[in-house]
């Protein structure tokens, strides 16, 4: 009896110690969640500043006749200035500095945008937002202290009582920022997206793709099928699963090393990127590949078999059919994990400062982990939100995939 | 009984069969006449299975297993030789394994899988005929009429295991063998499997391995027994269950052992 209760107590025992464990794993998680999308939030609202904007065409040398290419080169630096003397009267040389560093610097950008999509708008007066600095908008976000001495805030006394006036006059809003999501890295980060980076990573995921399953697929297809198990096969065994092991900035150098500089190709492109990912992503598919051609039974290569079907038709009629769900589902998680991997990219120098968005695999680019690599290196309070919302993305990309995944596998395996 | 060369289906001379270095069949002799199920009996491990997937050729996927001594298919093509290709050779001898295993397709694309693969079936309406034909034969085709597109998964094992009846003799083959057929399904599927058995022989020529001996008595004409990989007896069923020559198949067939 007293044996009995010593064994229930230890279970009992074993059961707090895994609850235990349990939470804390859960309480760090939540933690992480929360530090993330408390600080990353901030980067979908961009403050603006309501202005108001007469396209006067004696200034910007245009008019509602002009060709595209000429309102594309009209001189938009020179209104937007024009525009803050306008709309903050009476202001001395040192005084409008001031006022125009609350603006964006992009402000001839906003105005020209505005212009090439309503060319009607010549020689007429609307109210913009324009957007802030993104000093400014930090104040606006409280992630800046306003009272701390002026020599230590980038927004000085002058200023602050600026946006307390268009404050009071309701001209201070925000708005959901879909630069972030539209645009290109930029200097400043009220202007910075992330577009270029997912476009990158897009590239890249799309060249491992169509490089790392045909030669996965196959490699483990003549592998499990078709090859005679021996001494060869056994070394290629080992050498495969150590290949996935090996660490990913390995690959990276042999993509430095080989692809650009044996075979020449282009420096930081998502081609490169793509097929070092792939290199990586190779040897989880061949693995997540065999075991799932190994699961489909013996007897339905009997039953192709026994009916004349030739060793060829077996496999490709029905042995890869049945073993594709898992097969597709170890690709995608393993692309999941390419699409995070940061080293590979920094050794084949997709991590510099690319403000065009890429139209193709050959164009200069970065990638989603390398640009929220760029970011977090960045000083400015701005891009400290803006990783966050680059890490918020990239595991929201990750879940997608992940998910996808489970539900391939769900949806296509065969139940015996 | 007066035997013509012609008048047997596939005769076999001095077959041994080795695994590695085990032996599995030992200098076994046996012809088997057309039109006839032949049972071949024994207990578990006595090679009867390996000889059966001797006949045609599907012990070839298995690396370690070595096949020795003559077949020959009508008294005249070598079995092992040259001049048959195994899909030719499976064409003509089909097989019906112990669990039924029919694909993770339609119902419809289990039995039009041979043909199509033979080019048995140059258009459509054709294809339908031999499928609907095979199923007629295997007498699934009343029950699964209105669901040819449904699973063959989805059926219940003696349907299942009829489908794959229906998947051999869809491409017309001279010789069925039959893997325990019935050791997976319950008694009632295996009554309609035997019932079918017998339809079948008087098209096709029959060989059925099996652990039930009164499943042998039932549905065979001759019956052969196995020990140990050696052939101990072959003759008419009646013969070998009434008064056999041999005292060992005497002792297994009363059930003093195996």
């Amino acid at each position: 009896m007293n044996s009995l209760n010593k064994r229930l107590s230890a279970e009992k025992r074993f059961r707090a110690y895994g609850l235990f464990a349990v939470a804390l794993s859960m309480f760090f998680v939540l933690i992480l969640m929360w530090k993330i999308f408390s600080t990353g939030s901030g980067a979908f609202v961009r403050t603006t500043i309501e202005a108001n904007v007469f396209f006067n065409p004696d200034f910007i040398q245009v008019n509602q006749n002009s060709l595209e290419k000429e309102l594309y080169r009209a001189s938009y630096v020179a209104l937007a200035d024009e525009v803050v003397r306008q709309n903050h009267p009476k202001l001395n040389e040192e005084q409008f500095i001031k006022v125009r560093e609350m603006y964006t610097r992009k402000f001839d950008y906003q105005l020209r945008d505005y212009l090439l999509d309503n060319p009607d708008k010549i020689g007429q007066s609307i109210i913009m937002k324009i957007t802030a600095s993104s000093d400014l908008d930090q104040i606006v976000k409280g992630n800046y202290p306003r009272d701390v001495p002026e020599a230590q805030r980038k927004i000085n006394d002058y200023q602050l009582s600026v946006l307390d006036k268009l404050t009071s006059e309701g001209k201070v809003s925000s708005v959901f920022n879909f630069w972030f999501f539209t645009k290109g890295d930029s200097r400043d980060p009220e202007s910075a997206g992330i577009w270029g980076a997912v476009m990158g990573s897009l590239y890249a995921l799309i060249i491992c793709f169509s490089f790392a399953f045909p030669i996965g697929l196959l490699a483990s297809v003549y592998l499990e099928e078709f090859v005679k198990p021996g001494k060869v096969t056994d070394i290629i065994e080992v050498n495969i699963n150590n290949l996935a092991a090996v660490p990913s900035i390995v690959f990276g150098l042999l993509g430095l090393g080989m692809l650009i500089g044996v075979i020449g190709l282009p420096y930081q492109v998502p081609l490169v990127g793509g097929l070092v990912l792939g290199f990586m992503t190779l040897p989880t598919i061949i693995i997540a590949s065999r075991a799932s051609l190994r699961s489909v039974p013996p007897s339905i290569r009997e039953g192709a078999l026994a009916v004349g079907a030739t060793k060829m038709q077996t496999v490709f009629h029905h042995v890869i059919p049945l073993s594709l769900p898992g097969t597709l589902t170890g690709t995608i998680i393993g692309m999941a994990q390419a699409l995070g991997e940061t080293a590979p990219l920094l050794m084949i120098g997709m991590v510099a400062f690319v403000m065009e968005i890429p139209g193709g695999p050959l164009d200069p680019a970065t990638g989603l982990p390398s640009q929220i690599y760029l970011w977090s290196e960045s000083a400015e309070r701005g891009f400290l939100e803006k990783t966050s919302a680059g890490i918020m993305l990239l595991l929201l990309f990750l879940i997608i995939m992940n998910t996808a995944a489970v539900v391939i596998r769900r949806r296509l395996e065969v139940k015996w | 009984m007066v035997e013509q060369v012609n008048s047997f289906a596939i005769k076999t001379k001095n077959v041994s069969v080795h695994y590695g270095n085990k032996m599995a069949i030992d200098d076994v002799t046996i012809n088997f006449t057309k039109n006839d199920v032949t049972s071949l009996i024994g207990p578990s491990g006595c090679g009867k299975s390996t000889f059966l997937r001797c006949l045609n050729r599907m012990n070839d996927v298995i690396e370690s297993c070595k096949v020795q001594g003559e077949f020959l298919l009508n008294g005249v093509t070598d079995i092992y030789g040259d001049s048959i290709q195994v899909e030719t050779l499976r064409e003509k001898i089909g097989m019906v394994f112990q669990k039924p295993n029919p694909f993770p397709k339609s119902i419809f694309e289990n039995v039009a899988y041979g043909p199509k693969i033979h080019g048995l079936a140059s258009t459509q309406s054709e294809l339908n005929d031999i499928v609907m034909e095979s199923l007629n034969r295997a007498g699934l085709y009343e029950e699964v009429k209105d669901r040819m597109d449904d699973i063959a998964t989805g059926l219940s094992g003696g349907q299942q295991q009829r489908l794959c009846i229906a998947r051999a003799i869809a491409i017309r083959p001279e010789i069925i063998l039959m893997d325990e057929p019935c050791s997976a399904l319950d008694p009632i599927a295996t009554a309609r499997i035997e019932e079918l058995i017998n339809e079948l022989k008087e098209k096709y020529t029959i060989i059925i391995v099996t652990h039930s001996m009164s499943q042998a008595s039932r549905i065979s004409q001759r019956t052969a027994f196995f020990h140990l990989g050696k052939l101990i007896e072959h003759g008419d069923t009646s013969k070998i269950f009434t008064k056999p020559d041999k005292e060992q198949t005497n002792d297994y067939i009363t059930g003093r052992f195996g």
